[in-house]
């Protein structure tokens, strides 16, 4: 089956569980595409057998978590460029709606979350001027993900240890420490610990010496 | 014809900026140390060539007075050729700073210096590799040695064209740097500073705002840490292809010691103990051998001449600010200079903030601040100008007070001269405790009431080594030389102005009018107050102007122990002198400044109160 295709019967799939209260039956899948019931029912095999969809009693159709994904991605870069020609571009919505449904398959994912940004920003702006972009005041403490927040500081780490660097918070010491090479995932070597919590690492062959407040921005990962 | 060197703090800068020139110029090896530009002018082939030694820097866009000073400099084409200095046995994260450096397209070449040190820890470095990645000519040398310094100038004169070495960024950066080429015009290394948040023009600043937004939220990192990631990632690269480890030698790591709290900070108390205590003991000692050899030599005949009382009056005022300065220039700022010079030139001083940091963090400080606290022992207007490296104006409010009650060498005369001499040299020490709790007390106060947040410290360490004689001599020389060119005229000037005063009898009046301060509060002798005046312009005027008043050197004879005492630990509290007072107007601002006059008068004249009823 053609991509596309399957991207829009996943769609249409989506958008009617969405927009109702139970998944589409072939016939009222076949009518909200505009298709002959038979040829629905066909291709529905294809999605079935691809792991796409699967079938509930009376016949209704449902979304596997994989199908559910795809839905759910194409239906959001449709409504996104359906917004951004209509509301940005100025065309009026059903030729919007027609050309987002040929755009949805072959847009890139990083293109529509730029596209989204910029009509949320467009948005800010009309309502007053709020969307200026401003600085942010600290780094974002993990670099990939919530799931990566419970690296140890460097200052937790002992004498000796052999650590990666991760992340650094705050922006005030973070441009020096970059300079000195301290940048996610530079090995580093503890040096020295004292008893405060002040620290010498060895970085790209050079020894440096941080205060303990310097060193609990600094997350690490262990290394052998 | 102009040169600029650009390096590292601590990569041999200056050192060959000195051999180069062959003028003194001072070797900082604490980390920014001197913003000021040090220009010195070559004859090379019949042309005159001016070489400048630009600050020691990590970075080009950061936000230190020092990296703005040489950004600004690259991007106005302050010099026709650029000679980069690299650290060989650091030779990577060296290389971060000249990825930046290409980036100003300025005609260049570069040194690879402490080659020396380089083949001593088996590094071998492969300068056609080198020099064919960099794609700028190179040069090995070894400045501590003078080894091929002397190839610097021809190969700069003869050679020096833009670098090849580009830095290959992030495809989310490179297409940033190209869309602001696209609509603004920016150049490339403008546009890298403007993704970065730096620059002046509001409209370029903006937009790279909203595209360096962008490149944040996608890569959950900030522009920064991204770029400083790429040319890292190329500096590995380069350093990786030309540098060859051989087998390293296995030498004794003296840090076991040095930056250990045992036996770290006893040697750190140690070593600040021994350089006051021989500055004490070898300033006295030749203080005294000159005064006495200038008395019987000079001062002695020049008495026997009886001339006209004025101009007596002029020619003695003039003499005894000679044998004054030369008393107290070369036997107590000398001395210090010269152990400070040597501490510096071992590496020790970053290993003192190391291990300071803690006590410092009591007094609302940090270890860096330790730096300018030392510096003060010699002389308090070079440490206000080092406030500099402390990054915070708490930090450097909290300090400046610090450092204007740290004794420098012009207070030790005082108290040298004073009581030590009349009274005792356990007397003397007594003073410096004194002056120690209040500092200790003045720091905890400070740290609760003064505004502000404070900032850590990151410090290189450099790397520790022998000190050469001669590098020693020279900067100790260079910073002597200030203190004759600069302060021995004022001193003079003062002298005579003194005693013109006195010949026209003008102190009595103010005398007269502070007398009940002087004498019923602080129970010193009438003219004590003038000498107190006196020693505002410079602290060591006050011990001299009290022996001019007196009538005699021979204090011990005009006036009682606790008198002395009483007087000694008063002038060096009392209000910092003029020159501090000017800098410190400078560096702070006026209300600090007056905060710290106010504070000290009030600090000095309470401690003689106290003194003079506890003595009595």
């Amino acid at each position: 089956m053609q991509l596309s295709l399957r991207e829009d019967y996943l769609e249409a799939i989506q958008h009617f569980s969405e927009k109702n209260a139970h998944p589409p039956r072939y016939e009222e899948l076949a009518a909200a595409l505009g298709k002959p019931e038979p040829m629905v029912r066909s291709d529905m095999e294809d999605l079935v057998s691809s792991g796409d969809v699967f079938l509930l009693p009376g016949e209704m159709i449902s979304l596997t978590a994989q199908g559910q994904q795809t839905g759910v991605s194409v239906m959001k870069k449709h409504e996104t460029l359906q917004c951004f020609l209509s509301e940005i571009l100025g065309m009026d919505s059903s030729s919007a709606s027609d050309e987002a449904c040929t755009l949805e398959h072959t847009i890139s994912d990083e293109t529509i979350d730029r596209l989204g940004r910029l009509i949320v920003k467009q948005e800010e702006e009309r309502r007053g001027g709020r969307g200026r972009h401003r600085w942010p005041d600290s780094l974002p403490r993990c670099r990939a993900g919530e799931a990566d927040c419970h690296y140890p500081s460097i200052s937790d780490c002992f004498e000796g240890e052999n650590v990666i660097i991760h992340y650094i918070q705050g922006k005030a010491c973070a441009k020096r420490l970059l300079d000195l090479g301290m940048v996610p995932g530079e090995k580093a070597t503890i040096k020295r610990k004292l008893s405060n919590g002040a620290l010498v690492v060895q970085v790209k062959g050079c020894d440096v010496a941080l205060s303990p407040e310097i060193a609990s921005a600094i997350g690490v990962e262990r290394s052998l | 014809m102009k040169i600029a060197l650009l390096g590292n703090p601590g990569a041999g800068k200056s050192l060959i900026f000195n051999q180069l020139t062959g003028l003194g110029i001072e070797l900082n090896r604490y980390p920014g140390s001197s913003v000021c530009l040090e220009c010195g002018n070559v004859c090379y082939k019949k042309e005159k060539i001016e070489i400048i030694d630009l600050p020691g820097i990590y970075s080009l866009d950061g936000s230190s007075e020092e990296e703005i000073l040489v950004r600004k400099f690259l991007e106005q084409g302050g010099a026709d050729i650029i000679v980069a200095v690299l650290d060989a046995t650091k030779l990577e994260r060296n290389l971060y700073l000249l990825t930046q450096v290409t980036e100003f397209a300025p005609k260049i070449i570069v040194v690879v210096n402490k080659i020396d040190e380089a083949e001593h820890q088996g590094l071998v470095i492969d300068i056609d590799q080198i020099s064919s990645s960099l794609g700028a000519p190179v040069v090995l040398t070894a400045a501590s040695e003078g080894r091929d310094i002397d190839r610097i100038l021809p190969l700069a004169l003869g050679s020096a064209r833009p670098a090849i070495l580009q830095v290959p960024y992030d495809h989310h950066i490179e297409a940033a740097i190209k869309s602001l080429e696209k609509t603004l015009g920016t150049p490339r290394y403008k546009g890298l500073l403007a993704l970065q948040g730096i620059g002046e023009d509001q409209v370029l600043l903006e937009s790279a705002g909203a595209i360096a937004h962008e490149i944040e939220l996608r890569h959950r990192m900030s522009v920064r840490q991204i770029i400083a990631t790429n040319r890292h990632n190329l500096a590995r690269k380069v350093a990786a292809s030309t540098v060859r480890h051989s087998d390293r030698k296995k030498t004794y790591d003296l840090d076991r010691l040095l930056t250990r709290v045992f036996p770290g900070v006893p040697i750190l108390i140690a070593i600040l103990f021994l350089l006051l205590l021989s500055v004490f003991v070898t300033g006295s000692w030749m203080e005294e051998i000159i005064v006495e050899s200038f008395t019987s030599s000079v001062i002695t005949p020049f008495t026997a001449l009886a001339l006209p009382p004025l101009w007596d009056r002029i020619g003695f005022s003039m003499l005894i600010a000679l044998q004054a300065g030369f008393g107290i220039a070369f036997p107590f700022i000398f001395t210090f200079y010269l152990g400070l010079s040597l501490l510096e030139d071992t590496g020790y001083m970053t290993r003192a903030a190391f291990l300071a940091d803690r006590a410092m963090h009591r007094l609302g400080l940090h270890g860096e601040a330790i730096i300018p606290m030392v510096i003060g022992f010699g002389c308090t207007v070079p440490a206000v100008m080092s406030l500099r490296i402390l990054k915070t104006r708490r930090e450097q409010t909290i300090a400046a007070f610090l450092i204007s009650m740290v004794p420098c060498s012009a207070r030790t005369v005082v108290i040298a001269g004073i009581v030590a001499a009349f009274v005792g040299i356990l007397w003397a020490f007594s003073i410096y405790l004194i002056i120690f709790v209040l500092i200790i007390f003045t720091a905890v106060i400070l740290s609760r009431i003064t505004p502000g947040e404070q900032f850590g410290m990151i410090v290189e360490m450099s790397a520790l080594r022998r000190p050469q004689a001669r590098q020693v001599l020279a900067k100790s020389w260079l910073r002597i030389k200030e203190f004759l060119f600069i302060a021995m005229p004022l001193l003079i000037v003062t002298s005579i102005g003194l005693g013109l005063l006195q010949y026209y009898r003008l102190t009595d009046a103010f005398q007269q009018m502070v007398s009940p301060i002087t004498i019923t509060l602080l129970g010193l002798p009438e003219y004590a107050s003038t000498a107190l005046l006196f020693g505002i312009f410079r602290k060591e005027l006050a011990f001299e102007t009290l022996a001019v008043l007196a009538g005699t050197a021979d204090l011990g004879s005009v006036m009682t122990s606790a008198q002395l005492y009483s007087f000694a630990i008063v002038s060096v509290l009392f209000i910092p002198c003029t020159s501090t007072i000017a800098v410190l107007y400078r560096q702070l601002g006026a209300r600090i400044t007056a905060l710290i006059s106010l504070y000290t008068v009030f600090l000095g004249l309470l401690i003689g109160v106290v003194i003079n009823i506890l003595m009595k």
